[in-house]
């Protein structure tokens, strides 16, 4: 999911140097998820129960079919991010885009299969996060919120030349996407949180 | 999944810098210094210094560039040396073929340490903090890799370091009469504007993976022809090491120990 | 800087940009008149070593440069192709073919970037694109053109003295900018890659040396110069796809055409300098089936790698560009491809015909058969679903979505 760009990060404000405009840029903080205790996620629709503390990070934009989605992380966006995709409706993007981009993920439709939510998905990490290599490694049927649903199992190699892997569970229940999806680095990253991931997406259910 | 994606646009944020020299480092909880016999490996040091032209654009000087490197690497062997460690500076990415890592593997290992390195960044200096991290200091690592690096090759603990500098040239001084200057320091951006100084330093405990202490270091003056310590010579070089090293700092717990025991 | 979330494919050209405009420094101007390639004699020999101090300095950033590339994970390793290439470039690389080193990086743009010690990257999208050797080769015959005319360190200069006085005029941005979001990964953590850049692009006059060069080298090694212009057409011909289906300009900022010659008058150049070069009598093969032969391994990849952008316009001219040499069924399969990412009305079902086109020719690649037999489910065709399904079980019984078909077959 990335386009490393260190200079962001670096643009060190230290106290006593002038500081630089890093703040300001729409871009939120975290807020702490709680461990074991059910929580409701994205739009409010899913009921997911973490087994330890993660970061939540703020919502970038309160666009409507956006607000279907919600990110956490363990150690940083570059190294691990859980995202959670609730309800979202077909004819909607799974990231606001801009429709003149000559390169778009495409729109998500009710009507789509597993392989075609994979390929979309594919796409974004492709169009979006400059993935370099994409290898998908497993699709299978499991079950999702009491659903039918697929896991999607795949490898990646962005722009910063690192190695990621990702795993995502979903299903399209009433013609609206629920997925959960996991990526991390390859080298240990991905590893350490996978167990997080198998316990949210194993816990997640409708809100009563 | 998408949070990444505004990492780029908080990119351009450009960087003024007044007058200043500061550092800041960041260790985890249990660390304390090295001391005694132990093996350090220095990663392939990244140093660059050129000079900035009046139009911002930083040309490469060869001849300063390898003096400061070699100022720089002799100013760690002897500030290493100094608290009794053994160093070995991997120049090549293939120089530790010898004992069985291979180029790919260092190669994938500070792939992996510019995302821990990235995100020590992001999340412990920008202002992005994560909350499960809050109060324990540096909680990254390197992970698995690392250890088997270490346990390979016999070393202790591994050192990244990055330092770029820049001098202005006598056009920059000239524009800069007319209050004219635009300057942004990164990990990658070029330095733009007056001359600066930029260095960061990360050291990996290779027994554990843990990424144990992190230190940046910015001077940088928008009065050009101000250098902080020139890298070009060995005494500007032996204080950009002082400052980025020389202090380490014990981590939280170990002070309080230290304190504890009335030291 | 990148400027934001979508800036992702843009500053990877931008940083990139082969024979890309000054960003800042753009110079307007009349055409100068047409280099002639008789005039073209390398300023390199063999075994070249700078000795100016600015260019020294150039030379050994660039040896750090070429370390990472060589280490990079997005080279395509794949020997006989890189042996092919080897082979190119010795081609038409001049005197000092023995000096240049060529790496295939697997970035789906069409692109390929000489650097200042004589190593060059040559990116997968432009791969894809070409349609046969002589076209290939005029590429790089251009880029080595850069190196035997030493443009990179006369570029430096002319960058230098031009942003000196650009700084006058206005805060200093762009000219060293962005070297964030770059598609080369360690590449980015070269501090100084804003020297780079500037380095590296090209400003007319040099692009039209490149060109009369190029043309020359490409004649002499006896491959048809007129495969230059063609390529550079199929360039501007594709970019204006892409503008048009998202319904905007051309980007101006892309690498080859932003602020020189204008493309008409360049292509106009090269038809005269072509015509010039040629010797009459003489027949230049195009050795389309030796190239086809050569990329043959990762082709199939080359295309879903374009294909998955979803760069509709762009996609769509090449798989028609390429269908000029004869449909089959990797191309017809990439347009059905293209149809479903694309997604407008009527798409679904222009993409299950395009899937059911595909699945005709026998070089259908698996993949053809599984879209097949998901639209015919969704069409509710069962038994005909069915067929695809097991066909494409049979063809591809490892395929990591196999767990998936199967339960899908179930349900036939």
């Amino acid at each position: 999911m990335k386009k490393i760009v260190i200079a962001a990060a670096l643009a060190v404000s230290l106290p006593g140097c002038s500081g630089i405009g890093g703040e300001g840029f729409g871009y939120g903080g975290y807020s702490l998820v709680r461990a074991e205790r059910a929580r409701a996620v994205g739009d409010g629709s899913m009921i997911v129960t973490p087994p330890r503390e993660w970061n939540r990070s703020s919502p970038l934009w309160q666009i409507d079919d956006i607000r279907a989605v919600e990110d956490w992380t363990l150690n940083g966006p570059y190294l691990d991010s859980m995202s959670f995709v609730t309800g979202l409706r077909g004819g909607r993007y799974i990231i606001r885009q801009n429709k003149r981009d000559a390169q778009q993920v495409p729109k998500f439709r009710s009507d789509m299969t597993a392989p075609e939510i994979a390929a979309m998905l594919e796409s974004f990490y492709r169009v979006k996060a400059g993935a370099i290599d994409f290898k998908t490694t497993g699709l299978a049927p499991r079950q999702f919120m009491g659903y039918p649903g697929f896991q999607f199992d795949f490898d990646h190699l962005d722009s910063d030349e690192v190695w990621r892997r990702g795993r995502a569970a979903g299903a399209v229940i009433g013609g609206r996407l629920y997925l959960i999806l996991l990526d991390g680095a390859r080298s240990h990253y991905f590893g350490a949180a996978v167990g997080d991931f198998e316990a949210v997406a194993n816990s997640a259910r409708f809100r009563g | 999944m998408r949070q990444l994606l505004l990492l780029a646009s908080v990119a351009s944020a450009g960087l003024a810098l007044s007058g200043c020299v500061q550092t800041k480092q960041y260790a985890d909880v249990a660390f304390a210094p090295p001391q005694g016999d132990y093996k350090l490996l220095v990663m392939r040091p990244d140093v660059t210094v050129g000079s900035v032209t009046t139009g911002g654009i930083v040309e490469p000087r060869a001849d300063w560039t390898e003096a400061a490197r070699g100022n720089l690497i002799t100013a760690l062997k002897a500030q290493q040396a100094s608290r009794g460690g053994n160093v070995f500076v991997l120049e090549k990415r293939d120089g530790l073929a010898a004992r069985g890592v291979d180029a790919d593997t260092v190669a994938e290992l500070e792939r992996l340490h510019y995302a821990v390195g990235s995100s020590i960044a992001l999340h412990r200096y920008s202002g992005a903090n994560l909350p499960t991290k809050r109060g324990k200091g540096l909680d990254w690592t390197l992970g698995e890799d690392a250890v088997a690096l270490g346990r390979k090759t016999g070393f202790d603990y591994a050192l990244f370091l990055h330092a770029e500098d820049s001098f202005a040239s006598t056009g920059r001084v000239a524009l800069q009469v007319l209050g004219i200057a635009g300057c942004a320091v990164g990990f990658c951006a070029p330095n733009i504007g007056g001359g600066g100084q930029f260095a960061y330093a990360s050291l990996v405990d290779l027994r554990t993976g843990e990424v144990v202490w992190f230190n940046v270091l910015q001077t940088g003056t928008q009065i050009a022809g101000i250098n902080m310590g020139d890298i070009r010579k060995p005494e500007g070089a032996a204080q950009m090491v002082e400052r980025l090293l020389n202090r380490m700092k014990p981590g939280r717990d170990v002070r309080r120990a230290l304190k504890a025991q009335g030291q | 800087m990148s400027g934001g979330p979508s800036s992702g494919a843009v500053s990877r050209r931008a940083i990139l940009a082969g024979g890309g405009a000054l960003a800042a420094g753009a110079v307007t101007g009349v055409a100068a008149a047409r280099i002639l390639p008789a005039n073209m004699v390398p300023l390199v020999g063999p075994g070249y070593r700078p000795t100016d101090k600015d260019e020294v300095g150039i030379w050994q950033l660039m040896e750090r440069v070429e370390e990472e590339v060589a280490g990079s994970n997005l080279l395509i390793k794949d020997e006989g192709l890189n042996a092919y290439l080897r082979e190119l470039i010795g081609k038409v690389g001049g005197p000092a073919t023995r000096d240049m080193r060529i790496y295939l990086a697997r970035i789906p743009e069409f692109n390929a970037v000489m650097f200042p010690t004589g190593f060059s990257v040559v990116f997968s999208g432009l791969l894809l694109r070409m349609r046969n050797e002589a076209q290939l080769a005029g590429v790089i015959a251009h880029e080595s053109a850069h190196f035997l005319r030493k443009h990179q360190i006369r570029q430096w200069r002319d960058t230098r003295t031009k942003s000196d006085l650009l700084a006058i005029g206005s805060m200093v941005a762009g000219v060293a900018g962005g070297a964030a979001g770059v598609a080369t990964g360690d590449l980015a953590r070269l501090a100084q890659l804003g020297a780079i850049l500037s380095v590296l692009r090209y400003n007319r006059t040099l692009e039209a040396e490149a060109d009369a060069m190029g043309v020359r080298l490409l004649a002499e090694a006896g491959y048809a110069p007129t495969a230059m212009s063609q390529t550079w057409q199929q360039l501007i011909g594709e970019m204006d796809a892409s503008a048009a289906y998202r319904r905007k300009r051309r980007d101006r900022n892309y690498s080859l055409f932003s602020t020189h010659p204008a493309p008409e008058s360049r292509m106009a150049d090269l038809r005269i300098s072509a015509a010039e070069v040629t010797v009459p009598g003489r027949s230049y093969p195009d050795y389309r089936a030796r190239y086809l032969e050569a990329i043959g391994s990762i082709r199939s990849m080359l295309v879903d790698d374009q294909v998955k952008l979803n760069d509709p316009g762009a996609s769509q001219y090449i798989v028609e560009t390429l269908a000029q040499d004869g449909w089959n069924g990797l191309l017809r399969f990439a347009e059905a491809e293209v149809w479903r990412l694309r997604n407008r009305a009527g798409d679904d079902a222009r993409a299950a015909l395009g899937y059911a086109a595909a699945v005709r020719y026998p070089d259908a690649p698996p993949d053809a058969w599984r879209w097949h037999g998901i639209m015919l489910q969704k069409a509710g065709a069962r038994a005909e679903a069915r067929a695809a399904y097991q066909r494409y079980l049979t063809i591809a019984p490892n395929a990591p979505d196999a767990p998936f078909i199967r339960q899908q077959l179930q349900f036939l």
